[in-house]
C-alpha cells in the first residue's frame, strides 16, 4: 500500500505495511528522533506528534490512515535553527526540562492544547497532560510555565532562537 | 519493518463493500488504540484490515428532540463535545471525556470501545448500559437494532459478519452519572465503573464495568432501590445497599485483584449518587 501525507510540511510517501506504526517510520525512515517509543501503549505520551493540529500518539497510529493527513513532529514545531515556537521557548526560559525524554512529547501535546485554550487554568492545564507522563516528576515547573506562557500572550518566537 | 507487506488494508466506500472485507475475514480498523496494541498481547496484527470512517454517517451525531444517533466512528472527544451541558446525557458526558487519555480520546471511537469484546475496561459500555443505548448493526440481511444487553450477550457472535453502525440515545433519562476507579498500575484503565441512570418514570438502572469480563447490569440493587421511597437514595444508602447486594465476581488482572474491584464498587455507587444531578420529581 503506498501512503501519501505531509510530514513537517513536505508531501512524503510510505510504501509498506499499512499497519506499520507512524513512530517507527519517524525514528527508522526519516530519522526524526524527537518521539519516543516507550510503553507502545498510548499511556505515556512520549511519542506525542500532532496529525492534522491534533496531538495523537504515534506509537498507535498506522500509516494506512494518514493517507492525505498533516503530521508534525517535534522537529517540524522548531528546529533550533529557526525561531522556537512561543512554548518552547516558555519552558527553555522557565528551565523545566530534565531528563527530556517526555519533553518533545510534552511540547506537542501543550502546543496544540494552548494554540486551542488559550485561556485555559491551571486545572485545565493538568487535564491536558494527562496522557504525558514525565518520571523525573517534573509536573509544577512544566505546568508554572504554561501557565506564564498563557499570561503573557504568544511570547516572541525569536526571543530565544539560540536556545 | 514490515511484518507483511501483503496486508490489505481497505478503506471502505459503502457498507455491503465494508460487510463483504469483514465476510472475507478483514478485521474492523477504528481508531487503531486497541488493535495496534496486539503485538503488546502477543497477538499478531490481523492479516486484513476495513476502515470505516470514511462511510457516510459514521462521523456524524444526530441531536433531536426525541433521540441522539451517534455515528460508529464518531470519537470520545466529538462525543463529549457534543453531548455536554445536555440533561440526563451527565454519565455519557463523563464516561466519554474521562476514557484513556486526551490524545487518545481523540482517535478513539464509539465503535471501537463497544467492539472489543476483550477490553473489558471500557467506559461507554456501561455508560450506555445504564442510559439504555440501543445499537444499530449492519448485517449482510437487513439492520438489526439490539438493546445494549441483548447486544452485549450476542456481541462476539455477531460480530463475525455484523457491523456496528449507529448507536441510539433516547431522551428520557433524566439524569445520569458515571465513577470511575483508575489506578495508574492500571494504565489510563479504570479498575471498576459505575454507571447509574434515572429516566423520567423514576426508574434508575445501574450497570457495572471493568469488575467482570463484561460490563452488566447490577439489577438486585436497582430492584432494592426501586423499593425505597421517594427520589434517588442518598449516596449514603446507595452504597449501604450495594454492599448488601453484592453479587460481583471480580476478574483477576495485573492491575487489581478480584476482590478488590468489587470491595471499591460500594464507594463508586456513592460517588455516582452524589454526582447524579437533582431530580425535581418522580413519578
Amino acid at each position: 500500500m503506498s501512503v501519501t501525507f505531509r510530514l513537517n510540511g513536505q508531501t512524503t510517501r510510505f510504501h509498506d505495511d499499512p499497519m506499520t506504526p507512524l513512530i517507527d517510520v519517524l525514528r527508522r525512515e526519516k530519522f526524526l528522533t524527537g518521539a519516543k517509543p516507550v510503553c507502545r501503549e498510548g499511556f505515556c505520551g512520549a511519542c506525542t506528534v500532532q496529525v492534522d493540529g491534533e496531538a495523537q500518539m504515534a506509537c498507535l497510529k498506522p500509516m494506512g490512515l494518514l493517507d492525505g493527513r498533516e503530521v508534525t513532529t517535534i522537529e517540524g514545531l522548531g528546529n533550533g535553527r529557526e525561531p522556537l515556537h512561543p512554548l518552547q521557548v516558555a519552558f527553555a526560559a522557565a528551565d523545566v526540562v530534565q531528563c527530556g525524554m517526555c519533553f518533545p512529547g510534552m511540547v506537542m501535546a501543550l502546543s496544540a492544547f494552548v494554540r486551542d485554550h488559550p485561556e485555559a487554568d491551571r486545572t485545565a492545564i493538568k487535564t491536558a497532560m494527562v496522557g504525558n507522563i514525565c518520571r523525573c516528576t517534573g509536573y509544577e515547573r512544566i505546568i508554572d510555565a504554561v501557565v506564564d506562557h498563557l499570561k503573557d500572550g504568544a511570547a516572541p518566537k525569536a526571543e530565544l532562537a539560540d536556545v | 519493518m514490515s511484518q507483511s507487506v501483503e496486508r490489505q488494508f481497505a478503506v471502505a466506500d459503502s457498507i455491503d463493500a465494508a460487510l463483504s472485507a469483514r465476510r472475507s475475514g478483514a478485521a474492523v480498523l477504528a481508531g487503531g488504540t486497541w488493535m495496534m496494541r496486539d503485538p503488546r498481547r502477543g497477538h499478531d496484527l490481523p492479516d486484513a484490515v476495513v476502515v470505516l470512517s470514511g462511510l457516510s454517517g459514521m462521523t456524524d451525531i444526530a441531536i433531536d428532540p426525541d433521540e441522539v444517533v451517534v455515528g460508529a466512528s464518531v470519537t470520545h472527544e466529538a462525543l463529549a463535545d457534543a453531548l455536554r451541558g445536555s440533561a440526563g446525557f451527565e454519565g455519557v458526558v463523563v464516561a466519554a471525556e474521562g476514557a484513556a487519555n486526551p490524545a487518545i480520546r481523540r482517535v478513539a471511537t464509539v465503535g471501537g470501545n463497544l467492539c472489543t469484546p476483550d477490553f473489558s475496561a471500557a467506559d461507554l459500555v456501561p455508560a450506555f448500559l445504564a442510559y439504555g443505548a440501543m445499537v444499530e448493526l449492519a448485517t449482510p440481511e437487513r439492520t438489526l437494532i439490539l438493546n445494549m444487553a441483548e447486544f452485549l450477550k450476542q456481541r462476539r457472535e455477531l460480530l463475525r459478519t455484523a457491523i456496528l453502525t449507529r448507536i441510539h440515545l433516547r431522551r428520557d433519562v433524566a439524569a445520569s452519572a458515571h465513577a470511575r476507579l483508575p489506578l495508574r498500575k492500571a494504565g489510563d484503565y479504570p479498575v471498576a465503573i459505575v454507571s447509574v441512570a434515572v429516566d423520567g418514570e423514576g426508574a434508575i438502572r445501574i450497570a457495572v464495568g471493568s469488575v467482570e469480563e463484561q460490563a452488566r447490569r447490577w439489577t438486585s440493587l436497582e430492584n432494592a432501590l426501586t423499593r425505597l421511597p421517594g427520589l434517588p437514595a442518598s449516596p449514603e444508602r446507595a452504597a449501604e445497599l450495594a454492599r448488601e447486594h453484592m453479587d460481583f465476581s471480580g476478574r483477576d488482572g495485573v492491575e487489581a485483584e478480584g476482590w478488590y474491584r468489587c470491595q471499591v464498587l460500594p464507594a463508586l455507587v456513592r460517588r455516582a449518587f452524589a454526582c447524579l444531578p437533582k431530580l425535581e420529581t418522580r413519578a
